[in-house]
């Protein structure tokens, strides 16, 4: 099993798609709930397993493209078949997902294992009828987006109109019809004349559902800090790691390296502002970050850290690109940690929990307990210290079933889906 | 042998790095501009491992630069206020370690600096095996770090760029992002510095053609083979294999050597493989 690189629910909640470093896409599809089997709603089976991308090589450049999967989006299911964009850092590929559970019997020019058939022997016309067979699902590349992008491709987000995506990169951003694959218009420049000028790259980019025309691009952010909390490291822990629009619209939630923060975006009813999409400048959305309620501010999400910034800076881990993501009513949100950490915090209630993706801590029907780092000397029972945290163990790619309390989440090369427990 | 010899240096860093490191964050007596200058090191030893790499990653190169600015800024706004050094002691360690030229850091930590008992009241003896191990930097260091990596993400663009949306009766050209600066007159300094810095690596690759005679670039060519009339070309055996050609064939050594010896045999041989040809060819 290769590292998983990204995961993604779609629309319904009943696929699951995880994109691996290896190129490979696997889909998991929800069990049905069944009289003989109440239990298994819930579980989670394979459906699909295809090989996305392979490992190219750049020979202009003399690079390798690395085959890893950075993003996975779903399009919403307008027929039988399921339609999903995968990306490398190169290349963006439109994937059909069909079942066949039915096939042709009693051809006339063709015997059942496709040997032709004699004229002669054919002395009667016969209509092939369709028998059922086991359910076989298929996955056929339909287009191939390739070359709009010169550096690495880091977001693709479907708009809402369900015909056009963009896609971005360190330094641009692309629009895309699904049904052009030679063609794709940039609708963000940010690569400055002068490369020894450039101070900033986009991280991430989401589309918003109803304002087609408001786009987000997360770059190296600057924000008034509290002058006492400033550091040497101030500029890379700002860095805006991934930004996910909640589902009703009105927030946005971005990650930078210590913690999560939710944007109102919706005061009053104003339309969404100064977002325009066309280059050459790209002005930042002037909102204020909201507090959970007044008096608390912003989630920390692994503070502890900021005492060891030196040693993560010096280990490269400081540049870890955590993602987080909404639950379907927007009223929690979740994002990874290390030592197999992740967090949820409940918005309204004040509430958060750190829960660990573990095979130990992972007993089928067993409640997750809850985990606590301690920062001070004196150790309790049960907790961890910062020091002993394993850095190598990270949970980046977290998802939320956009309707149940049903999330998954990658640690390293496994993936763990955990449910709200019913009694 | 470059690549052996650069990777024990940087694990040899690592492990000084990982001490320092830790230093830096369990160790509140640090010095703020000790400490800056720690990570400062440690900014431009990335850039400059980033530069070996055949594809920096952007983003960590430019978050990378940008601590380094942020860095030279201060240090240019201290020195803009005071004259004078703030910390002796770092002024010490500069005059001592003026002649040291390689980017490399070599350092001799002493075992008790990461250690708590270490930061006790005598400062001193803390921060001056770290200041003696921390090369000091120059802002036009600095400057010319930042300019190499960013300079080596520029890719060369596709050859058919993406279509560009026209914009709404906007016709300027792209500008360069500069917003989130908070000084626009040193930033056109900096510019002026890093030109220089940019035009100087790039006059110094051009004229090195330009320089060198047409001999000189293949001096380190070893041609020894071809210029000597003792030594025998590989001669390739006619492709009609007779028994008395096969023998002395196989006895034929290797004529690469420059050896007295294997002259003699190969101009013995030589004498007889004509006779062979003449054989052969029936002349």
């Amino acid at each position: 099993a290769d590292i998983i690189s990204t995961v993604e629910f779609n629309y319904t909640g009943d696929l699951l798609a995880t994109g691996d470093k290896g190129g490979r896409v696997v889909i998991f599809q929800r069990e049905q709930e069944t009289k003989s089997r109440p239990l298994s709603r819930g579980e989670y089976n394979v459906y699909s397993t295809f090989q996305s991308h392979e490992p190219e090589f750049d020979y202009l450049k003399s690079l390798e493209i690395e085959e890893k999967i950075n993003k996975i989006r779903w399009l919403p299911q307008q027929n039988a078949a399921h339609f999903l964009l995968s990306t490398n850092d190169k290349t963006i590929k439109l994937w059909k997902i069909s079942e066949r559970d039915k096939r042709a019997e009693g051809y006339n020019l063709k015997d059942e294992d496709g040997r032709l058939r004699e004229p002669f022997r054919v002395t009667e016309l016969r209509v092939p009828t369709l028998k059922p067979m086991d359910l076989m699902v298929e996955a056929s590349p339909r287009r191939t987006f390739a070359n709009a992008h010169t550096y690495h491709i880091n977001s693709i987000s479907v708009n809402s109109d369900y015909a056009t995506y963009l896609s971005a990169d360190d330094l641009r951003i692309n629009l895309w019809h699904l049904e052009v694959t030679n063609r794709s218009f940039n609708i963000v420049d940010i690569k400055p004349a002068n490369m020894e000028e450039l101070t900033e790259v986009i991280t991430a980019a989401d589309w918003h559902w109803f304002h087609v025309e408001l786009c987000v691009l997360s770059a190296v952010f600057e924000e008034p800090e509290d002058p006492s909390s400033r550091s040497f490291f101030s500029e890379i822990i700002s860095s805006i790691s991934d930004v996910k629009f909640s589902h009703s619209g009105r927030y946005m939630m971005t990650r930078d390296y210590l913690s999560v923060k939710v944007w109102d975006l919706n005061m009053e009813n104003r339309p969404v502002e100064t977002y325009q999409v066309q280059h050459p400048s790209v002005p930042r959305v002037p909102c204020v970050p909201v507090a959970m309620s007044n008096t608390c501010p912003c989630p920390q999400v692994h503070e502890y850290l900021r005492s060891k910034l030196c040693s993560l800076y010096e280990n490269d881990c400081i540049f870890d690109k955590f993602e987080c993501c909404w639950n379907g009513s927007d009223s929690t949100i979740m994002t990874g940690s290390y030592n197999n950490f992740f967090r949820t915090f409940e918005r309204e209630a004040q509430r958060d929990v750190t829960l660990e993706a573990s095979r130990e801590s992972s007993k089928p029907r067993a409640v997750l307990k809850p985990r606590k780092v301690c920062t001070s000397g004196k150790r309790k029972k049960d907790e961890i210290t910062v020091d002993s945290l394993d850095f190598n163990k990270k949970i980046l790619h977290t998802a939320w079933h956009p309707m149940e309390n049903i999330i998954a989440v990658a640690a390293t090369n496994n993936l763990y889906l955990f449910q709200e427990k019913v009694n | 042998m470059l690549g052996r010899g650069l990777k024990r240096k940087l694990s040899d860093y690592e492990e000084n790095m990982a001490g320092l490191s830790s230093a830096f964050d369990s160790s509140r007596s640090l010095s703020y501009p000790l400490k800056r200058q720690l990570v400062l090191n440690m900014c431009l030893t990335k850039l400059q491992t980033y530069k070996m790499l055949v594809e920096p990653n952007l983003h960590r190169s430019v978050l990378i630069a940008n601590t380094v600015r942020q860095i030279q800024e201060e240090m240019r706004q201290e020195s803009s206020q005071q004259p004078v050094n703030i910390c002796p002691g770092i002024a010490a360690a500069s005059h001592t370690y003026t002649g040291m030229e390689s980017p490399g850091i070599s350092l001799q930590l002493p075992s008790g600096v990461g250690q708590q008992e270490a930061h006790c009241c005598d400062l001193r003896s803390v921060e001056d095996p770290i200041e003696n191990s921390l090369l000091i930097v120059s802002d036009d260091d600095m400057s010319s770090a930042i300019s190499s990596i960013l300079k080596d993400l520029d890719f060369v663009e596709d050859i058919s760029p993406p279509t560009c949306l026209v914009p709404t009766g906007d016709d300027q050209p792209k500008f360069p992002e500069n917003t989130g600066l908070k000084l626009e007159d040193d930033r056109q300094d900096l510019k002026g510095a890093e030109c220089v810095f940019g035009s100087f690596e790039i006059s110094n690759s051009t004229s090195y053609l330009k320089d060198l005679a047409i001999d000189d670039i293949f001096e380190d060519i070893d041609t020894s083979m071809y210029d000597s009339d003792f030594c025998c070309p590989p001669l390739m055996p006619p492709r009609s294999p007779s028994l008395a050609t096969e023998e002395p064939l196989k006895t034929f050594p290797s004529c690469n050597s420059s050896s007295a010896n294997n002259i003699q045999i190969c101009r013995t041989d030589l004498s007889e493989l004509d006779h062979i040809m003449e054989i052969l060819v029936g002349s």
